[in-house]
């Protein structure tokens, strides 16, 4: 059995991923996995709009899309577990209900630390433009108690001025409990049972097992661009090109191949199961 | 018992942290915190070039991670008072707004019996942007939900969403595509189509129509859809290609470029040539050896046989036989420089000349043996001259034009072209739509936005058809129905690559002609 300090590294790798089916891709939601993914060395796509700043494309937020090898290979190490769906029917009402109250409370709350927020924002006011004289001090904290007193009855915190939560995942959503839960790697088999798949596949294992990292290499041509280390902080050193071992390839593709290659400064790998 | 006793702690753990490992609820003393969240992003620092195993690289990822996080982890929150309240109606496949609708009721949406709606691409798009909170029976919908509720093929694909996302991102304005409300062909006959010379020039300006953020490529030109004839049907037959033996006629005759007896195309296996060398000089080989084939130099200066020895009866056809050629005369007219004459100078040669021009003299007229003959002469330099020689034009076959017909350069040209050119509309309206291919959105530039009227829309910049590299390329049928379908608006390819989306078109392209009408 670990130990505990070490239980973030070991809890990491031996947690069950969530998945969600969109359109048939499959999409990672909650952070714990996205982070769990990351440790495993797979990189994936992130397709939505970042939250700090939604208009612009340079870096972009959740959802992951995995690829069909990520996804694979999640399955084949049981790390994978479906991520269950909004229920549509069952307790609706209590549902609400409890939503309604969760709203209300932290509509209290942040009443609460608003008027907070006022009266530390008057006292550093107050204090500071004071701080010159020296002979009203009494009047001086007279006049700050009266008008923190004044702020007690006159405050208003206005229901538009709520600050409210739009959850990226279902475990981000209050009424939601089961999206939180620890799930069962119960992830099923979705394979396309082509060579062609295959052999990515075999590519991708073989490759992830010797501490690549990879992704999508479509633009450039390829089937994976590899890295030597985490994306992050490296470049992709190859463009990995996955072949048949018998499948007869023409002249020309691999000139022009080699070519693109050369324009991007990459390196191009003609990567072939056996 | 001691390890049954870890194993319960564990699971006490586990069931502590259960929920709370996965939780994205923020807390409302963190919601009125969010106020003072920066609204900057970190600007990404080099990268490294290979791993080292050192501890600075470790913690400089440390770094990158915890910033990656930190950015994604960062939950949307907003202003109940800014937030646009709507909800999702899913026998409709549409959202309804419940408040207002703020600025982007401007591109978005649209009204019906006096609600106003949104698209389902739109409102997911808004909720990402945070301007949009969806309720589905009276609770809120979760980004999650909004792309598994909202996204499908009835009404938009995951896809074709990432491509609408990514150009709203960009700030166009993104909107369905209809066919049924574009103009009729009869309409689009109207617009004149443009001139040769014109498609030329705007080729030279224009760049491809995609937003300049993203790749963008422009295909090569279309094929003609008429057979290509091989034009370039090399001429070189192996078989006439041999090795000329080194007479012994011809031994001062120079070659020229000989290169140690290699021929031109010998492959660096030495011993194959060899062989070819020692084969008999006349046999089939299709190797070429310089050093062995006389090239007489006519030109130099240096003292020559003023006769060519004739070749070697083995390559002349049939029953040929070539005498000595006497080359006297030839090496004469050679090396020879331009004397520039006054003209009073040039008269006087002129004069000489035709002084000295006999009739007699004419060979040809020495050939007619009556006068018959030397008429029929006469009228056959006469047609010559005039253009129209008899061994072309009293045949079977005769010449394309009459040189005599005046006809414009471009109008000959087409008059001689063996192909001929076609646009790529061409046979379009005649093809029957595909299921799989079809054009999904219209695109509108962004600094349109503050005229833009969603009642009339204007020309779109560019129309969008969505497609992944797992899919098969578009082909020149797909092109066509794909453009016809759009009329004068070009046609542009995103196609999607998980994360990263690439924008191609086609472009129709004339070859240019020099001809100036």
């Amino acid at each position: 059995m670990e130990e505990s300090p070490s239980m973030d590294d070991h809890q990491d790798s031996s947690l069950v991923v969530g998945v969600g089916l969109c359109d048939s891709a499959p999409l990672l939601w909650r952070l714990q996995d996205l982070k769990t993914v990351r440790s495993l060395g797979l990189v994936g796509a992130l397709l939505g709009s970042l939250p700090r700043t939604p208009r612009q494309n340079q870096r972009l937020g959740r959802p992951l899309l995995l690829l069909p090898e990520e996804e694979k290979l999640l399955r084949d190490e049981e790390a994978a577990g479906a991520l269950p769906g909004q229920n549509q029917d069952v307790g609706g009402v209590e549902l609400q209900r409890r939503f309604e109250e969760d709203q209300q409370r932290s509509f209290e709350e942040q009443s609460v630390l608003a008027l907070e927020d006022r009266k530390s924002a008057l006292l550093r006011a107050m204090t500071s433009s004071h701080t010159g004289s020296e002979s009203g001090a009494e009047a001086v904290d007279e006049a700050l108690r009266r008008r923190l007193e004044a702020l007690d009855h006159s405050f208003t915190f206005p229901q538009s001025a709520m600050a409210v939560q739009l959850s990226t995942a279902r475990a981000g959503l209050s009424y939601c409990p089961e999206a939180r839960a620890h799930l069962q790697a119960n992830w099923p088999i979705r394979e396309q049972n082509s060579p062609r798949s295959d052999a990515r596949c075999q590519v991708f294992r073989d490759l992830r097992g010797r501490g690549f990292f990879l992704t999508s290499a479509g633009k450039f041509g390829g089937d994976f661009l590899v890295y030597p280390g985490d994306p992050l902080r490296f470049h992709a050193h190859f463009i990995a090109v996955c072949l048949m071992l018998d499948e007869s390839v023409c002249l020309l593709d691999v000139l022009a191949v080699a070519r693109l290659g050369s324009n991007v400064k990459k390196t191009v790998l003609l990567c072939s199961p056996t | 018992m001691l390890l049954l006793w870890v194993v319960n702690m564990a699971d006490q753990n586990k069931t502590d942290t259960e929920g709370k490992l996965f939780s994205e609820i923020l807390s409302p003393s963190e919601l009125f915190a969010a106020r003072s969240r920066s609204h900057k992003i970190p600007v990404r620092g080099q990268k490294d070039f290979f791993p080292n195993d050192s501890d600075e690289q470790r913690q400089r990822l440390e770094q990158s991670l915890n910033e990656h996080w930190s950015l994604i982890s960062e939950e949307r929150v907003e202003r109940l008072g800014n937030l646009v309240k709507a909800i999702w109606i899913p026998s409709d496949q549409i959202v309804e707004l419940q408040s207002p609708a703020g600025k982007f009721w401007q591109t978005m949406g649209f009204s019906e019996n006096g609600k106003q709606y949104l698209l389902p691409e739109e409102a997911l798009y808004l909720m990402e942007c945070g301007n949009v909170q969806v309720f589905y029976r009276d609770l809120p919908l979760s980004i999650q939900d909004g792309y598994e509720r909202f996204l499908s093929s009835a009404t938009v694909s995951l896809q074709q969403y990432q491509v609408f996302g990514h150009l709203k991102r960009l700030g166009y304005v993104v909107h369905r595509f209809d066919p049924s409300s574009e103009p009729s062909s009869y309409a689009r006959q109207l617009n004149l189509p443009q001139s040769r010379d014109r498609a030329g020039r705007q080729l030279k300006r224009k760049r491809s129509p995609s937003p300049t953020a993203t790749c963008s490529y422009t295909e090569a030109p279309v094929e003609p859809t008429v057979e290509k004839m091989e034009e370039d049907k090399c001429s070189l037959e192996g078989d006439h290609v041999k090795k000329l033996a080194a007479s012994p006629d011809i031994q001062t005759a120079t070659t020229s470029g000989s290169d140690e007896g290699r021929s031109w195309w010998t492959t660096d296996d030495l011993g194959a040539s060899d062989k070819e060398l020692h084969h008999s000089p006349t046999s089939r080989s299709s190797r070429w050896d310089f050093s062995s084939i006389p090239f007489p130099d006519v030109g130099s200066s240096e003292r020559h046989p003023s006769c060519l020895a004739p070749p070697e009866p083995s390559l002349l056809p049939g029953d040929l036989t070539v005498g000595v050629c006497d080359i006297a005369s030839w090496r004469r007219k050679i090396n020879l420089r331009m004397v520039k004459m006054s003209s009073k100078e040039q008269k006087r040669e002129e004069d000489k000349r035709r002084r000295r021009w006999d009739v007699n003299k004419d060979r040809e007229v020495r050939r007619c043996r009556n006068w018959a003959e030397y008429h029929e002469l006469l009228a056959r330099r006469q047609r010559k001259r005039k253009g129209r020689p008899a061994h072309l034009w009293n045949r079977e076959v005769t010449p394309l034009h009459d040189p005599r017909q005046p006809i414009p350069t471009g109008e000959l040209l087409d008059k001689i072209s063996v192909i001929k050119s076609t646009h790529l509309l061409e046979g379009a309206s005649r093809l029957k739509g595909s299921e799989e291919w079809r054009i999904c959105f219209n695109v509108y530039q962004p600094d349109t936005v503050a005229d833009f009227k969603k009642s009339n829309p204007g020309k779109p910049y560019s129309r969008m058809c969505v497609c992944s590299f797992d899919g098969p390329v578009p082909d020149l049928r797909v092109i066509k129905l794909l453009a016809f379908q759009s009329g004068d608006i070009p046609v542009v390819f995103a196609v999607v690559d998980h994360g990263d989306i690439s924008f191609y078109t086609f472009k129709d392209f004339q070859l240019p002609t020099d001809v100036f009408p």
